[in-house]
């Protein structure tokens, strides 16, 4: 850093503003792989912002949605159920290729008509609607949909329809006119976009190697290079920071934050994480059936308890399944969720709870503070008078009959009721799936006007009654927003953007600085 | 010597096929690695086409038999998560795991023979007491607990060495110390035994009585005789090293060795390439040893013969 420093004196006296600038980043966990269309790993979205670029770019500065043209420029329908874009000319792809309707098509349509596998499954839950792209000249294309959609945006800004070149990925491996899943494979290694960074060194697990991309179409990187180094251990994290082998550090525990702010070289940022931790309740296990009972061990949950205890008072706590990331959709005036001991044994008397023990499973460490949290929450448990028990295994019990309760994340994939709770509560979508969670014709209905109304109110209205269904019949309560912290050296300004998913290590131009003196 | 070279050699390679298959099982007994490969929010269904696309629908003695075939192409599978073959991925592992275990035995013999010949001949003298005193110490003293002393010393307070993976020569010095600081320990307490063994055997006073230098007896006569001894427990202890010290030490380091693979690869489950890194190190293991049993034929006669 040091050197960084001087190098950058040395460079604004000779050269006015440029700057030669490098940055060496410690990350608790590297991807294996690097393509944005099959993933959706909260490791995974630390990489994609940086390399690739969407149709249509959304202003991160604010939680408020605002829709910025990308590698589109306009976009409008044409029918009810047909967009027409108008593509960015004179966009380059990292290997030199132009960027043209042929391969925006290729790119769309390897999710909306995925062949390959991990596409197949990542476009389901999401992209369902979304039928075929087709080219109408090299810089306009149409997009056609099943249904009329209220989401065109949020859903041409996912990370899994980021751009990648045509001919580079077919070419990968086997025949250069087919898209194999050998090719899709082989680009997860390779990775190629149009982003301001290209991918230069990739070591899957270790290590990317991210420099400045001259070619780029929008402003340019302030970074030359940026190197992400995978240390996994958190003392190593910290230390790493204060040698200078680090000048930014991600995952910093809440109870190693004091470690930060006790060194004058460093600080730490932290941020709400956009995604919930929740406890979820087996609505078909033959002793919970009855909803008084699954309501009676939600609300025997002290939330603010755990919040004050685990998190420092740091994380959120909601009053119902919301993100204030949803914009215009962002409803905590919805009380779904409460803390009510007296209510809960009143719930428990009506539905003649006979002392039957109630299991919560969790993983050891998968969640931070999970572990802690389910024995908290069964010790609250027994002051309502349930005997809980805690059981610890790093084996997914989600679609297990015998699930009880157990702990789990909802994360916002996209910033919509529709990317958090949409994707895990839908009809027939994970939950409903796996058996532990049910829907009827009528919910299916409410959803469908969720989820594809015009209008926001028609959506909100429609959401609210969703939440009253789980409310009166809970298959989940979330516990709380948990918060992620930074800590890097002082001279780096950087923080993770409010109009970003989760993780997002954005280093574009506005997005990263360093103090000059 | 041939003969027991064959049975060696035979015995290597059944250990290895028994080690092999107790990994290849008791992985799959410790969950389903579909879980970690896919996330949180998936249908059954979409589980079920992943689960295909994986190859982890087949039976397991289907997965067996391709697990064992997967030897054959020399590639040993593709990782779950990584998709490229499994050889590729330890073989970038290996050599910096094998610097390191060099170095760590380097530094063991460069300061453990001098100092348990010192501490032999010593034996009566402050010197001597002084090296049995570090080396109780140095032995009681777990490798980890030594290395996070080092990084809070060395790195966290006083900034004067790097932390985190190989880049530099700076890089060894203290994955190095860690790593071979309980061997040192141990390797110096058995040269002096070994020493003080052979100083009162009957040649020694035949050496002596011959009129040769000091010098001469005390390395030729006394330490050939007593390197036997070293040899085999220096041969146990780094394949201990190479199996259990590397692990923590490479975690704590950062270190990109087999090791730290081992430890992320059983975090994420990605069997094949834990299955291959396991198979690594076991033959690491195994290799060693028998380099030290041919080794230790070879220096002792009596087996080399053919007695034993």
């Amino acid at each position: 850093m040091k050197r960084l420093l001087a190098t950058t004196a040395i460079a604004t006296i000779l050269a006015g503003p440029v700057f030669a600038t490098e940055l060496t980043i410690g990350a608790a966990n590297v991807s294996t792989y690097l393509d944005p269309g099959r993933d959706h790993s909260n490791v995974g979205s630390q990489f994609y912002y940086n390399t690739f670029d969407t149709l249509v770019e959304k202003d991160h500065d604010t939680t408020e949605t605002k829709w910025l043209p990308g590698l589109a420029t306009e976009w409008k329908l044409i029918e009810p159920t047909v967009m027409e874009l108008k593509l960015r000319q004179g966009v380059r792809f990292h290997n030199g290729e132009d960027m043209t309707a042929d391969d925006v098509v290729f790119s769309l349509n390897r999710m909306y008509q995925a062949t390959f596998t991990p596409y197949k499954v990542r476009a389901r839950d999401r992209l369902e609607n979304f039928k075929a792209a087709e080219k109408v000249d090299d810089y306009t294309i149409r997009i056609r949909v099943a249904r009329e959609e209220p989401l065109w945006e949020t859903l041409l800004n996912l990370q899994q329809v980021m751009i990648i070149p045509e001919e580079y990925t077919k070419g990968l491996t086997g025949d250069p006119k087919v898209a194999e899943d050998d090719d899709y494979e082989a680009f997860s290694l390779k990775p190629v976009g149009t982003g301001p960074y290209k991918v230069t060194e990739f070591v899957p697990g270790e290590r990317v190697v991210w420099e400045r991309f001259d070619g780029f179409w929008g402003e340019k990187a302030p970074l030359d290079k940026a190197t992400v180094k995978r240390m996994p251990e958190t003392a190593s994290r910290i230390t790493a920071l204060k040698t200078g082998e680090a000048d930014l550090i991600t995952n910093v525990a809440p109870d190693q934050l004091s470690l930060i702010e006790s060194d004058p070289t460093l600080k730490a940022v932290s941020a709400p994480t956009a995604l919930f931790h929740v406890m979820i309740m087996n609505v078909n296990h033959p002793k919970l059936k009855d909803p008084r009972i699954r309501q009676a061990l939600s609300l025997a949950v002290d939330r603010d308890t755990l919040n004050d205890a685990l998190w420092l008072g740091k994380a959120i706590v909601p009053s119902t399944h919301t993100l204030k990331e949803f914009g215009a959709l962002y409803m905590p005036q919805l009380k779904t969720f409460e803390y009510n001991p007296e209510k809960a044994k009143q719930l428990l008397m009506e539905a003649g709870y006979d002392g039957f023990e109630v299991t919560f499973d969790t993983d050891p460490v998968y969640y931070t503070n999970g572990l802690l949290a389910a024995q908290a929450i069964t010790e609250m448990w027994a002051a309502v008078g349930v005997k809980g028990k805690v059981q610890v295994s790093d084996k997914w019990s989600g679609n297990s009959p015998d699930l009880m309760v157990r702990n789990w994340s909802n994360p916002m994939y996209f910033a919509d009721p529709f990317g958090s709770f949409g994707v895990m509560w839908a009809p027939h979508g994970p939950s409903e799936s796996e058996g532990r969670f049910n829907t009827d014709e009528a919910y299916a209905k409410t959803w469908e006007r969720f989820r594809f109304s015009k209008n926001v109110e028609a959506r909100k209205a429609a959401y609210a009654e969703l939440m009253d269904r789980i409310k009166a019949d809970p298959p989940v309560l979330p516990l709380y927003r948990p918060f992620e912290s930074w800590a890097m050296n002082k001279n780096v300004n950087w923080s993770p953007k409010p109009g970003n998913i989760p993780y997002v290590l954005d280093f574009r131009a506005g997005s990263i600085s360093f103090a000059t003196n | 010597m041939w003969r027991h070279v064959v049975r060696t050699l035979t015995k290597m390679v059944v250990t290895l096929f028994v080690i092999v298959t107790l990994v290849f099982f008791a992985t799959r007994m410790s969950g389903n690695s579909i879980d970690y490969i896919i996330g949180e929010s998936v249908t059954q269904e979409d589980r079920e086409l992943l689960t295909r696309y994986y190859g982890l629908d087949a039976s397991i003695w289907t997965q067996y038999l391709k697990f064992l075939g997967s030897f054959l192409d020399g590639q040993f599978g593709l990782s779950f998560l990584e998709r490229r073959p499994v050889s590729d991925i330890v073989a970038e592992r290996v050599w910096p795991s094998l610097q390191l275990l060099l170095s760590g035995i380097g530094l063991t013999l460069l300061v453990s023979i001098p100092f348990g010949i010192a501490a032999a001949i010593y034996r009566k003298s402050w010197i001597g007491s002084a090296i049995m005193t570090f080396a109780f110490a140095g032995y009681a003293l777990p490798n980890f607990v030594l290395a996070i002393l080092m990084v809070l010393v060395f790195a966290f307070t006083l900034n004067w060495l790097p932390l985190v993976g190989n880049g530099t020569p700076w890089h060894f010095i203290m994955p190095t110390i860690a790593l071979s600081g309980a061997l040192i320990a141990a390797l110096t307490r058995f040269t002096r035994n070994a020493m003080l063994d052979v100083l009162s055997q009957d040649y020694m006073r035949t050496a002596r009585a011959k009129g040769l230098p000091e010098r001469t007896v005390i390395l030729k006569h006394g330490f050939r005789n007593a390197s036997i001894t070293i040899l085999s427990v220096l041969g146990l202890q780094v394949a201990g090293l190479a199996a259990a010290g590397s692990v923590v030490i490479e975690s704590i380091f950062s270190w990109p060795g087999i090791g730290d693979l081992l430890v992320s690869s059983a975090i994420q489950r990605d069997y094949p390439v834990l299955q291959f890194a396991v198979l690594a190190v076991a033959l690491a293991v195994v290799v060693i040893n028998a380099v030290v049993d041919i080794a230790y034929a070879y220096a002792d006669p009596r087996i080399r013969l053919g007695g034993a």
